[in-house]
């Protein structure tokens, strides 16, 4: 095969894979469809990207790119076959520059790593995804990543400075939020490998605060934790994250880490105040009463480090821990305005009593972005159904409230339907002029973001 | 260039869709303008018909207090925005030269990056969602309401910094942040030798302050009268606890730096610093231009003493203010006899860009602006932005050759 012949040659036989068990264990991200790549390629430099490109686009192969696969919209998933570009081997901080605060690094850098490289200097990377310990900085920048801390420090777009990035053509160019000109820094940001391959980025660093208060909260029933949530924003005090876990997630995550979480409770909020010593004190406060009048049944705050790391660890491992629930989940990912928190949880609620599925909530409450945990046995296919029309509702509801049908996880390939339900066609004509000046043959990710006839060419499996 | 014979100013999204539309199809250039504070930026527009006033479209649609989210129209004043947050306690870091004229949407479209945003980010971070109308008249919505929001291209992003070359925008969504409930000024004289000790302490105190200048000249913009030469100013925001420690701090620190004196003022704090964001788009008539240069914080001394040097080799009077945390430098220079400026300021700006290519021009009301190099060397992404201008306005309707690389 002429394609394999080329890509080897020009990048050497161990960066290129082809077996059957290597394109299985590329067909899926953690979405739960998959599809069939024509060859993975594991690229070591801006170069090779550019090459495979080229190569790529000579043979009228798409191309995939690929971080870690944590994805959940089915973005990193070669529908149409192709090429997948899998940033394994780039995952090099290229330059830290602590003085000016900020790091250039590859796009397989895990996210993780480099806030553990920046916590000698005192600085740390603030966009922390639950998927912080796998998923890479490359993945995060085409899906605007969120997390935890996004409620405080904003997501991902907020800290992006500059990209350099391999276009449809295989060329190279670069992009600096301080040029002059049109800011493609940011359109590029959360645009899902659509636009253009990122090889590199200059990131913004954090200094690590100097007080770090966390606290739980427990509640005997759902309604009144978001309510506390909603009133703790709109007092005007947003805190550094503010997470909520319902029973059906506590219950999983104790069983799974211990964390010290209340087991009896109907929900918890997660709270974390940073700063300075005497503002976090005071915000603890301020928090502790408003959720106390809201009948919160305790308010506990972590007394050592250790304690803190282990509700931490508790919340960014929940996903994980339903596993001891049912054999899969399927994670609804939307976002209401912060004071509609309480009906858009009622909502959830409804809908999955309604559909007979056992939902779990844990999510960046003070955002209001809502991640109901749908579970279900993917070997049962009347729960298949049952989950695919729970979601439905879920996001029909958020739309309703003045929401939006992603908050932080992308469209990829699952949601690309959807945007006709919050986008008119001349709203989303707007973003296919974009993609026409990057991507004209629609090669790079095809069947991503816009919904079937949106966009006039999208490359064809040959 | 021809002057606008017409000026319009449409009231609502869809006057002003028909009135693109209806320039679009008969071929007339349309000139956007809103508060007209940031006209000294970009190139006069190649030609325009018409003048579209975006003060038509006024007000604040949604304030949706307890969600920390606000909603305006593009033509609103930025004034009018940060006052009704603030009574709420609530404030959005816009940072505009000139609020009470400057407009939502021209701050926006401008890009303008504001002394703050080392702390609290720039405008643009703050937007959530849009309404734009493009050059044929087609008005697309963006984002929305919400605080998180990955549905599609970040087409507002765009928008913003894009100097009404891909559309007019027509309403801006807004997060909002809490007001820090207080802030204190700092102001010392700060005889020349101090200058580079006093800026180092500065940008590495523990507690940051939301703002730190030092400033040479700008008399009239900035106290209003004849003071001393060189100047230290520094904003402290937060609670009450924040600035007891961070006004210790910052004392010892201006000590250390010899600083003989320092005034604290707590009352008129935020309204002082006001005056220094006015300051970068203040033109002596017609014989100033003021530049605006970005090298990173540990150059940026070295990038004043540069400018300074130029000015001196061209005969001009140079004014500085350094942003001492974000490490821009704006530098105006102009001459008493205007005359004499036109002749010299051509010359400057070549030298200028040999040695800072990225420096831009903020302020000016300088006949032959046109001259000048006034977006600085192209960026590198140029040719990209060529065809994005292509896709959204293939007739250059809008604002034609009013941006970077003649777009
Ligand atoms: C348990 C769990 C928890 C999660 N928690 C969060 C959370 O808190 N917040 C959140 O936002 N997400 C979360 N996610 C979703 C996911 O982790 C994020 O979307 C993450 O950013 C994906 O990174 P990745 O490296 O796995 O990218 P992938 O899944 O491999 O790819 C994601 C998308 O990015 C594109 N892409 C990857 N690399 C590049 C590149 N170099 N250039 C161009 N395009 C590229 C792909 O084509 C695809 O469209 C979670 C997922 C899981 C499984």
């Amino acid at each position: 095969m002429i394609l394999l012949e080329r890509l080897i040659e020009a990048l050497g036989s161990d960066a290129v894979k082809a077996a059957p068990e290597d394109l299985a264990a590329y067909a899926f991200d953690a979405y739960t469809d998959g599809g069939t790549p024509s060859a993975i390629v594991l690229p070591g430099s801006t170069r090779d990207v550019s090459a495979t490109v080229k190569i790529a686009r000579d043979c009228g192969e798409p191309i995939v790119a690929r971080g870690a696969g944590t994805g959940l919209c089915g973005g990193a998933v070669p529908t149409v076959g192709g090429v997948v570009l899998s940033f394994a081997r780039m995952n090099r901080i290229l330059e830290f520059d602590e003085r000016n605060r900020r790091a250039r690094v590859q796009p397989g850098v895990i996210n993780l790593d480099l806030s553990r490289h920046a916590a000698a200097s005192g600085l740390f990377y603030a966009p922390d995804p639950s998927s912080q310990q796998v998923s890479t900085l490359g993945g995060n920048i085409a899906t605007n990543a969120g997390g935890p801390h996004c409620l405080s420090y904003g997501t991902t777009v907020n800290h992006v400075l500059g990209l350099e990035v391999v276009d449809a053509g295989g060329e190279v160019f670069s992009t600096s939020v301080e040029d002059a000109g049109y800011d493609l820094t940011a359109a590029l940001v959360g645009s899902e490998g659509t636009l253009g391959i990122v090889t590199s980025a200059w990131l913004r660093l954090s200094e690590l605060p100097e007080s770090v208060r966390v606290s739980l909260a427990a509640f005997d029933d759902i309604d009144s934790a978001s309510e506390a949530v909603s009133a703790v924003i709109a007092a005007g005090i947003l805190p550094t994250a503010l997470e909520m876990m319902d029973a059906v997630i506590v219950r999983a995550v104790e069983a799974a880490f211990h964390a010290g979480y209340p087991t009896e409770a109907a929900a918890v909020l997660l709270v974390e105040n940073a700063g300075l010593r005497e503002d976090v004190a005071a915000a603890q406060d301020a928090i502790e009463s408003i959720v106390l009048q809201h009948a919160a049944r305790s308010w506990r705050s972590a007394e050592s480090r250790t304690e803190r790391d282990a509700l931490w660890a508790g919340r960014k491992g929940a996903a994980g821990a339903t596993g001891r629930i049912a054999p899969n989940y399927y994670t609804q990912d939307v976002c209401v305005p912060r004071s509609k928190l309480p009906q858009a949880l009622r909502a959830v609620e409804a809908a999955a009593r309604a559909n007979g599925i056992t939902v779990g909530n844990v999510f960046h409450a003070g955002d209001g972005n809502l991640h109901p945990l749908l579970m279900y046995d993917r070997r049962d296919r009347r729960q298949v159904g049952a989950v695919v029309e729970t979601g439905n509702e879920i996001l029909q509801c958020a739309i309703e409230l003045g929401g939006t049908i992603s908050g932080e996880h992308g469209i990829g390939w699952e949601k690309r339907e959807a945007m006709t339900r919050v986008y008119s066609t001349a709203d989303l004509a707007a973003m296919a002029r974009v993609r026409d000046v990057f991507d004209p043959a629609g090669a790079l990710n095809p069947e991503k973001i816009f919904p079937r006839g949106a966009r006039c060419p999208e490359v064809v499996p040959p | 260039m021809r002057t606008a014979r017409q000026r319009v100013a449409p009231e609502s999204t869809q006057a002003l869709s028909q009135m693109l539309a209806r320039c679009d199809r008969n071929g007339e250039k349309v000139r956007i303008a809103g508060g007209e504070t940031l006209a000294g930026m970009g190139l006069p527009p190649e030609r325009a018909d018409v003048t579209l006033l975006t003060t038509g479209l006024s007000g604040v649609i949604a304030n949706e207090r307890a969600d920390l989210v606000v909603a305006a129209r593009a033509g609103t004043p930025v004034r009018d925005v940060s006052i009704l947050l603030a009574s709420q306690g609530q404030f959005v870091p816009f940072d505009a030269p000139r609020p009470l004229d400057a407009t939502v949407g021209g701050t926006l479209a401008a890009g303008w990056a504001g002394p703050r945003r080392h702390c609290y980010g720039r405008a643009r971070d703050y937007v959530l969602g849009s309404t734009i109308v493009l050059a044929d008249g087609t008005i697309a919505r963006a984002g929305g309401m919400v605080v998180k929001n990955v549905a599609g291209y970040d087409m507002s992003r765009l928008y913003v910094g894009s100097f009404g070359t891909l559309g007019v925008l027509a309403r801006a969504n807004f997060k909002t942040i809490p007001l820090p409930p207080k802030a204190r000024l700092f102001l010392a004289p700060l005889p020349e030798r101090t200058r580079e000790r006093a800026c180092t302490q500065l940008s590495t105190l523990a507690i940051r302050p939301s703002a730190a200048f030092w400033i040479d000249g700008f008399h009239q913009a900035i106290d209003g009268d004849e003071g001393p030469e060189g100047r230290i100013l520094a904003l402290l925001e937060g609670s009450d606890a924040l600035l007891e420690r961070a006004t210790l701090a910052l004392r010892s620190a201006l000590g250390r730096a010899g600083v003989p004196q320092t005034r604290v003022i707590d009352a008129g704090a935020r309204e002082a610093f006001e005056r220094v964001v006015d300051a970068y788009v203040a033109c002596l008539g017609e014989r100033s231009v003021t530049y605006r240069l970005y090298p990173l914080v540990p150059d940026s001394q070295r990038t004043v003493i540069a400018v300074e040097a130029l000015a001196r080799r061209f005969e001009l009077r140079n004014e500085t203010i350094l942003d001492v945390m974000n490490g821009d430098v704006v530098a105006r220079v102009s001459d008493f006899d205007s005359q004499a400026f036109g002749a010299k300021i051509e010359a400057f700006d070549d030298a200028l860009h040999e040695s800072e290519p990225r420096a831009l021009v903020v302020a000016s009301k300088h006949p032959h602006r046109a001259r000048l190099r006034v977006w600085g060397a192209p960026p590198a992404a140029i040719e990209r932005m060529r065809e994005l201008k292509a896709r959204f306005d293939p007739n250059r309707t809008l604002n034609p050759g009013c941006f970077v690389g003649g777009i």
